[in-house]
């Protein structure tokens, strides 16, 4: 299985390690997958988390040594869009 | 067009608003806004629109600056005697380098209008012409302390069918920046379609407590007989 989409967010500080995994995920069909490529620590700990919060699904998580020390590989599979918003 | 990395880090944070996105922040760079009237409510209401990243801002007021529009953030003391509209667009440009903005000529095309008149005669006219253009609009009234934003999408209850008599008191500065503010933030959630159905609505600010109602078209309003569908050719007259 290979991913459909590739970013690679290691040089990017919160929030836009999650800005641009999500803006990625957007771009995708529901079901397709985004592989991102993360740094250890903080990304590492949010980027997968908060887009279970959002409604996607971790398919694979590893560390991916042979990107650079610290380096982590993460798919993600877009869920299903979101309910929109209501005018109040 | 997707969003360049120096959109993206710039409204970085907003891209994570619940139906906001890429696709809203696009349709926000997209937007061509006529802002009628460059004063006290046009401040804050311009200041939120450039930060929010709509694309391209037209200015329209035909006054110089006086010495108490010193008050806002866009003037200082030694642009008194400029024409506003200019003042404005310059100071709009000089706040973010994603926007365009200029003084509103003639042959310019405006997808989106907000009315932030120095009188509620301007607001009304200034909204009147967007409903005859079929263009979505936002009227920004201040009253006193607080103020009035009606929203008006293609199709919905006129301005003048929203509007209720306020206190009719004194515009103040603190009464300017929150209904400004609340314009320019009611104006994104239309052009970003955040929110659906895109009724149109008023919210009331009065001792700063905000009352929001969907507003309701007037028996008889001229705006009713042109949202109808048209209507086929009726029987022969007898």
């Amino acid at each position: 299985m290979r991913p459909d989409a590739h970013i690679d967010v290691r040089e990017q500080a919160c929030p836009l390690t999650w800005v641009r995994t999500r803006i990625a995920l957007g771009r995708l069909a529901p079901g397709a997958v985004l592989e991102v490529l993360l740094r250890e620590g903080e990304p590492l700990d949010n980027v997968p988390r908060t887009a279970v919060e959002d409604g996607h699904r971790v398919v694979r998580l590893e560390a991916a040594p042979a990107e650079g020390r610290g380096s982590w590989r993460v798919w993600l599979e877009r869920g299903a869009p979101r309910e929109e918003a209501t005018w109040p | 067009m997707a969003l360049s990395d120096a959109e993206v880090a710039r409204y970085s944070r907003q891209l994570l608003l619940p139906a906001m996105g890429e696709e809203g922040q696009e349709r926000l760079r997209g937007a061509r806004v006529r802002v009628a009237g460059g004063g006290a409510a046009a401040a804050p209401a311009l200041q939120y629109l450039a930060a929010s990243g709509v694309g391209t801002i037209w200015i329209d007021d035909p006054e110089p600056i006086e010495a108490g529009d010193g008050a806002g953030w866009m003037f200082g003391p030694a642009d008194v005697g400029r024409p506003r509209a200019a003042a404005a667009a310059e100071a709009v440009r000089d706040a973010s380098g994603l926007v365009r903005a200029d003084v509103m000529r003639l042959g310019v095309r405006p997808t989106v209008v907000l009315a932030c008149g120095a009188s509620a005669d301007v607001s009304r006219a200034v909204a009147e012409e967007a409903r005859l253009l079929q263009l979505p609009h936002v009227v920004a009234e201040v009253d006193g302390e607080g103020g009035a934003v009606t929203v008006v999408p293609v199709g919905a209850p006129c301005h003048a069918c929203a509007a209720r008599p306020g206190l009719g008191a004194d515009p103040t500065p603190a009464g300017a920046a929150v209904t400004g503010a609340l314009a320019a933030l009611e104006l994104v959630l239309l052009v970003t379609g955040a929110v659906q159905p895109p009724v149109g609505r008023r919210i009331e600010i009065f001792r700063g407590t905000p009352l929001a109602r969907t507003t309701v078209r007037q028996p008889g309003c001229a705006c009713g007989a042109a949202a109808a569908p048209r209507a086929g050719p009726g029987p022969a007259a007898p």
